[in-house]
């Protein structure tokens, strides 16, 4: 029983990460159907830059709140480079445009930071043991923070005229235009949301689950299974969904073998495409699948 | 337009053809295999510089580098210069393969050296014997060399690893032992040997989860060995994998002896480990505790210079990695210097090396031995306040 | 020369130079070409499926790694002979894909490219995982491929080893993409609803371009492990996934050639990106090069998104403009009134089918249609039996409920309830191009015409039905007979409907009126017992309506029905036997012209009841003599 609390406990953790880069995509995703591949980048780069601001010498908190703005503007400036310059914007086209530049931004990331992967030293706190399940601190930061961020960004679209006006876009951009909604600034800020939660994911995970060059392909791509299970619409449950998710990797690793890991978010994926395409959350939405 | 395609791609077919054919040079005849034309001695070498291996690839690369000018400095191989030529696989098997390749046709080296691990090695190796060309690797499973007529190995066999780790146990009673290895060529067949040659001390395995070489996560495989209530629990593999799984051992609770393999010698896996390195067990090279060997131990003086000449130019100090590139190069030193660049007669040279005491321990390569190292080439080593000490 | 003979002067060039090229050039650069050939012809597969089919795949590695492993399994482990055992690797990525196809080609868009990703995933994860395998280390020690008394291990030999094989893969594509399969599946990417309506089975014939992409896939996985003695899991990584979409990327979608080219465009690239950084930034450890990559992918979608084929296409274009400013396609010719007519009745009797439905009978039989989205009913238990052989209109204010109507008879739209029994059999419910089996064929009122095509090339996509040649034969160029067939009947229709001289004409070009004329002469092309038009009068000139119409009585007096959707009340009760009303989703009035004119229900529904301000709009009140009023606003 311990064993399998354990296994829950760190799940839940893992998967609040994946949580985290969900809320990114279903940001965009509600305001320019695009699907983006940069997403899980902005984890690695947040990480990787904090721990460069921490090995300089700046104190941690100071690192963070320096870093995320970073790595927000970097996700809005390459949206602006890349994405607002297509005119005819089909799912091939920004596929392989996304995919172009995460590419290109891994490689990046890999001339800067070098091949290894490393670890933000651990936010300030001490591991515990509950009843047989150990419990590392940096496990407590990772739920509280994504609970809060999650939290805000939901009440952000859906409590804020602001928001709501945003989710508006993708639905009907003319007629948002039309009402005085510039899908320019929507754009931008979708994409500000998603380099947000993406920044946070990656530097609270990163003494945990270390960055790398490479870390954000698996990120990304567990976050958008998240995202789907919420059919790239709902935000709860693509925050919810990649809780769900990182429990069950860890008990596929735990029960059947380590190996088969990353395979389980794909099996979910095709499972849920297959069967209820729109999400779980029961609402047939706009996206046609 | 689909017409106009096909010119445009024949157009360009043609004209590349065309420029490469006006450019291409003569087939070179090179030298036939085995003879020695005199002049530069190339080797060639190919390592893990990027990707998984990178902490092992990188230390091998300056090791090898400071030899080389060394050697050079000091007058060459019987006065002839020695090229270097590095090819990084990217700690892939094609990656591996393709160097190697690249190697033998493009560069017609004389001698291989490499790979940092088991699998690119394992991939180099039919090419190299192939082409009949000696190449000495410095990874650690014996698959590597077993019945091989040209490879030769310069780290630990995995199976004198494992019988140093098995006295050691013996001593301590440790009859039942849980084992986390790495899922690459590294940590294949661990379980197996290890209760092979732990059947006459009575050890048995409790429990066996298997890690890929970059996982971060180890939560569920020490779950479930800690659930198997082992008397000590065996971590196969190298940084940082194999520090983050110290790290989650201790944190998940477990109490009992930890061993872990001679791959986890350098910094790096102190680093990752932390605090939670203390106390740890593994058979190491004598390197890592150069400074605690006594005065007449055969190695002291070999592992004092390196580790002096390679602080001196790298301001580090050197891993049990850079070791045994150490080991490869100077080996093929010696058998260059006394053989030439006659593959059939440096393939004997290396063959014939005896009592040379290298970094990874003392070497004595046989025809049916070409790791050359025994028990007696390890020492057990722990981890006190992040640094290495010769267990009690 | 025949067309034919030319077109396979590319390939025979081709041929001559890559053997060449084999023969002659350094080792260095024929080592690049064999990678260029493996890739490319993994590549050209990938391009049918995503150029031609439209459909993103990022996970193409899966397939190569299936024909790799199969095929290092059955050498080393089951000692088979490489040549025996090649054909058996391409069948398991085959069968591979059709497994996944079945279930994965429903989705569209970004949800399948992420699955096909995940398919990627997933092949790695199960290859790392299972011993018979090899795990992380793979199969290695395998042997070069050898008959005939010589060993392929040398790279010129492997190179002039590969050249055929890859050459015949090309010719085998490109004709593909000339064939009925191909045009079919063109139709699919530019409008499946349309491709769908003139029957084509557009998951069927995904499919089979999917499976086909692997078999190109697979083999190019065996030529894999051939060359470099090991497989393991890394040939199925999604950085080989993305490397070939590259090649295809580059090199133009959707054009074979340009798969070919993209691969030694994209191998040089690497290449030289490997030589070139670390003398641009020394110390730089390994795969920086995919900065490369990254950067000419974003720049080929943003700046060129044809790729190299279209940098060759408008240079050509140009070339040819200055050239022969005046371009005569070969099926255009000027043509005078009386040569008009006389072709109009020529090609009506050689679109008029012997079997119809005897006039009078019920040929198709509507019961209790009813369409529910959610809280509002956009149709209400429509009953309505059209007979054979007549023309009926269906009107009524916007909003009325017609073309959801339309779409449920024709398939587009799955019906809330209710049965639509076309000829004897049911298809409420079921693909449009089920209904175009049976005879019934329509066209749109948001125009689905295929933009990438010209005029006779959208009509010869309604002679599928009527022909045969599947992918196989297609691809064998076992289809020409049936070709100059089709060729002939899309001919006749497009003289039908008096557009010969536009014949080969970009169709995206045309007037909006145009092409909705080329949409009818497409809908003839089908040979339908049954013409769905969906407000053909909608955007033609006055001349051009009458024209329509009296097209349409004479494909009525061949025994073609005739169901329209109309805003034209005029034209419509000049030209239907039986007019049916609907307002508000309901059955209001059925009846002939007069009688429906007449009845005071048609009558409020478009002008409102005595006491409302204008109820409907103002669609032309039944007594209204100009039609381009009534028909102004579709």
């Amino acid at each position: 029983m311990t064993d399998l609390l354990q296994l829950v406990f760190s799940g839940l953790a893992q998967g609040s990460i994946y949580g985290l880069v969900a809320l990114g995509f279903v940001a965009i995703f509600a305001v320019r159907e695009i699907v983006n591949l940069v997403q899980g980048e902005y984890a690695a780069l947040a990480g990787l830059a904090a721990i460069s601001a921490v090995g300089a010498g700046l104190p941690l908190l100071v690192a963070v709140i320096c870093v995320i703005p970073l790595v927000v503007g970097v996700a809005v400036l390459l949206e602006r480079l890349t994405i607002a310059p297509v005119k005819k914007m089909t799912p091939l086209t920004s596929i392989i445009l996304t995919l172009g530049v995460s590419t290109a931004v891994k490689a990046v990331m890999l001339l800067i930071w070098g091949p290894e992967a490393k670890g933000l030293p651990t936010f300030p706190g001490t591991d515990i043991t509950l009843g047989g399940v150990s419990i590392r601190s940096q496990e407590l930061w990772v739920l509280g923070i994504g609970a809060i961020v999650a939290y805000a960004v939901i009440w952000f679209y859906e409590h804020t005229v602001r928001g709501k006006s945003l989710r508006a876009c993708a639905e009907q951009p003319i007629a948002a235009r039309l009402v005085g909604i510039s899908p320019r600034t929507a754009t931008v800020v979708a994409f500000a949301v998603a380099g947000f939660t993406g920044a946070v994911a990656g530097i609270v995970g990163s003494p945990i689950y270390l960055s790398s060059w490479q870390s954000g392909l698996s990120l990304g791509l567990k976050g958008f299974v998240a995202a789907t299970l919420g059919g790239l619409t709902s935000l709860r449950v693509a925050m919810i969904g990649g809780m769900a998710l990182g429990v069950l990797e860890n008990l596929v690793a735990g029960y059947l073998s380590s190996g088969y890991r990353d395979a389980v978010a794909f099996v979910v994926l095709v499972l849920v495409l297959l069967f209820r395409p729109h999400g779980l959350a029961g609402k047939p939405s706009a996206v046609r699948v | 337009m689909q017409r106009s395609m096909r010119w445009l791609s024949m157009g360009l077919v043609i004209g590349l053809a065309g420029t490469m054919a006006a450019c291409s040079e003569s087939k070179t005849g090179g030298t036939a295999t085995g003879t020695d034309a005199g002049g530069e001695i190339k080797v060639g070498v190919v390592l893990d510089i990027t990707g998984a291996g990178a902490s092992l690839g990188v230390p091998e690369r300056q090791t090898v580098e400071m030899l080389a000018e060394q050697v050079n400095a000091a007058g060459g191989i019987n006065g002839r210069k020695l090229k270097l030529i590095i090819e990084d696989n990217q700690s892939t098997e094609d990656g591996a393969a393709k160097a190697t390749s690249k190697l033998l046709n493009t560069e017609k080296v004389d001698i291989l050296l490499g790979a940092s691990r088991t699998g690119p090695s394992l991939a180099m190796r039919p090419l190299a014997e192939k082409a009949e060309k000696p190449m000495i690797s410095f990874a650690a499973n014996a698959k590597i060399v077993e019945g091989s007529k040209w490879v030769f190995k310069t780290a630990q066999n995995d199976r004198v690893v494992l019988e140093k780790m098995v006295d050691d146990m013996k001593a301590k009673s440790i009859t039942k032992v849980a084992v986390a290895r790495d899922a690459s060529g590294f940590g294949e067949g661990i379980p197996e040997m290890l209760t092979e040659i732990g059947k006459s001390a009575g050890i048995t395995i409790s429990a066996v989860e298997k890690f890929a070489p970059d996982a971060t996560d180890f939560t569920s495989q020490i779950t479930n060995l800690r659930a198997s209530a082992p008397q000590a629990v065996l971590i196969w593999g190298i940084p940082p994998a194999a520090g983050l799984a110290q790290k989650a051992a201790k944190q998940l609770g477990l109490t009992v002896p930890i061993y872990q393999s001679h791959g986890i010698g350098n910094q790096a896996f102190l680093d990752t480990a932390g605090d939670s390195a203390n106390g740890l067990l593994a058979p190491m090279g004598r390197m890592l505790v150069a400074d605690q060997l006594k005065a007449d131990d055969p190695q002291k003086a070999v592992v004092t210079k390196f580790i002096a000449d390679f602080k001196a130019k790298y301001n580090a100090n050197p891993s049990t990695f850079a070791g045994h590139a150490y080991d490869g190069f100077m080996i093929a030193v010696e058998a260059l210097k006394k053989a030439g660049t006659d593959a059939n007669k440096l393939r004997d040279a290396i063959e014939a090396t005896s009592k040379w005491p290298g970094i990874s321990g003392v070497f004595t390569m046989t025809a049916t031995d070409h790791s050359g190292l025994t028990k007696d080439a390890l020492m057990i080593v722990t981890v006190d306040n992040k640094a290495w000490k010769v267990a009690g | 020369m025949s067309p034919l003979l030319k077109r396979q002067l590319p390939f025979i060039a081709l041929l001559v130079a890559l053997l060449v090229f084999g023969a002659a050039a350094p080792q260095q650069m024929v080592d690049v070409g064999i990678w260029a050939l493996i890739y490319g012809f993994a590549a050209i597969g990938l391009s049918l499926l995503m150029g031609l089919a439209g459909q993103v795949s990022l996970g193409h590695a899966a397939f190569i790694a299936v024909g790799a492993y199969t095929q290092a399994l059955l050498v080393a482990k089951a000692n088979l002979n490489p040549l025996l055992a090649a054909p058996i690797s391409v069948l398991a990525s085959m069968v591979v894909a059709l497994l996944v196809g079945l279930p994965l080609l429903r989705l569209r868009g970004h949800f399948l490219a992420l699955a096909t990703l995940g398919l990627g995933i997933i092949v790695g994860v199960f290859v790392t995982e299972q011993e018979f395998t090899g795990g992380t280390s793979g199969i290695f020690g395998l042997p070069n491929i050898s008959f005939g008394g010589r060993t392929y291990d040398t790279s010129q030999e492997y190179f002039l080893l590969l050249t055929p094989v890859v050459v015949i893969g090309l010719w085998l594509a490109s004709n593909l993409v000339h064939s009925r399969t191909g045009r079919a599946l063109s139709a699919v990417n530019d409008s499946e609803v349309a491709a769908e309506c003139l029957g084509v089975d557009t998951f069927a014939l995904r499919l089979r371009v999917f499976v086909l992409s692997a078999a190109y896939a697979g083999l190019a996985g065996v030529f894999y492990t051939h060359w470099l003695t090991i497989v393991n899991p890394s040939v199925s990584h999604f950085e080989l996934s993305v490397k070939i979409l590259l090649m295809v990327v580059l090199g133009g979608l959707g054009t074979v050639w340009g798969a070919l080219i993209g691969a030694v465009a994209v191998q040089l690239l690497d290449d030289g990106l490997r030589g070139l950084i670390p003398i641009l930034i020394p110390g730089a450890k390994g795969e920086i090069q995919l900065i490369g990559f990254g950067v000419v992918l974003v720049l080929v979608i943003i700046l060129m998104p044809g790729g190299l084929a279209q940098l060759w296409a408008r240079f050509m274009g140009a070339v040819r403009q200055r050239k022969h400013p005046i371009v005569r396609g070969e099926h255009e010719h000027p043509v005078s009134q009386e040569e008009q007519r006389a072709l109009l009745e020529e090609s009506l009797t050689l679109l008029a089918r012997a079997e119809h439905m005897p006039a009078g009978e019920t040929i198709l039989a509507v019961r209790g249609l009813t369409k529910r989205y959610g809280g509002v009913t956009a149709l209400d238990n429509l009953d309505v039996d059209v007979k054979a052989g007549e023309i009926m209109a269906l009107i009524g204010p916007n909003g009325a409920g017609k073309t959801t109507a339309f779409n449920m008879i024709t398939g587009v739209l799955p019906p809330t309830e209710g049965s639509v029994v076309l000829e004897g059999k049911e298809v409420a419910g079921k693909r449009p191009h089920i209904a175009a089996e049976i005879g019934a064929t329509r066209t749109f009122q948001n125009l689905q015409t295929f933009k990438s095509t010209t005029v006779i090339g959208n009509v010869k996509v309604a002679r599928h039905l009527r022909s045969k040649a599947g992918l196989v034969r297609g691809m064998l160029l076992m289809d020409r007979a049936e070709e100059r067939l089709i060729d002939r009947a899309s001919q006749a229709a497009i003289d039908a409907m008096g557009l010969t001289s536009l014949a080969d004409k970009q169709i995206a070009d045309l007037a909006f009126g145009k092409q909705r004329q080329v949409e009818v002469a497409r809908a003839l092309a089908l040979e339908p017992s049954v013409l769905l038009l969906d407000e053909p009068m909608a955007g033609l000139s006055g001349p051009e309506r009458d024209s329509l119409s009296w097209l349409l009585r004479r494909v009525k007096a061949s025994g073609v029905t005739v169901l329209l959707v109309e805003h034209d009340v005029a034209a419509v009760m000049a030209l239907a036997d039986r007019v049916a009303v609907l307002d508000d989703g309901k059955l209001i009035s059925l009846g002939t012209p007069a009688h429906v004119t007449s009845d005071p229900k048609v009558i409020a529904a478009y002008l409102g009841e005595e006491d409302d301000q204008s109820g409907g709009p103002a669609t032309g009140a039944p007594v209204a003599t100009s039609g381009a009023a009534a028909g102004g606003q579709a």
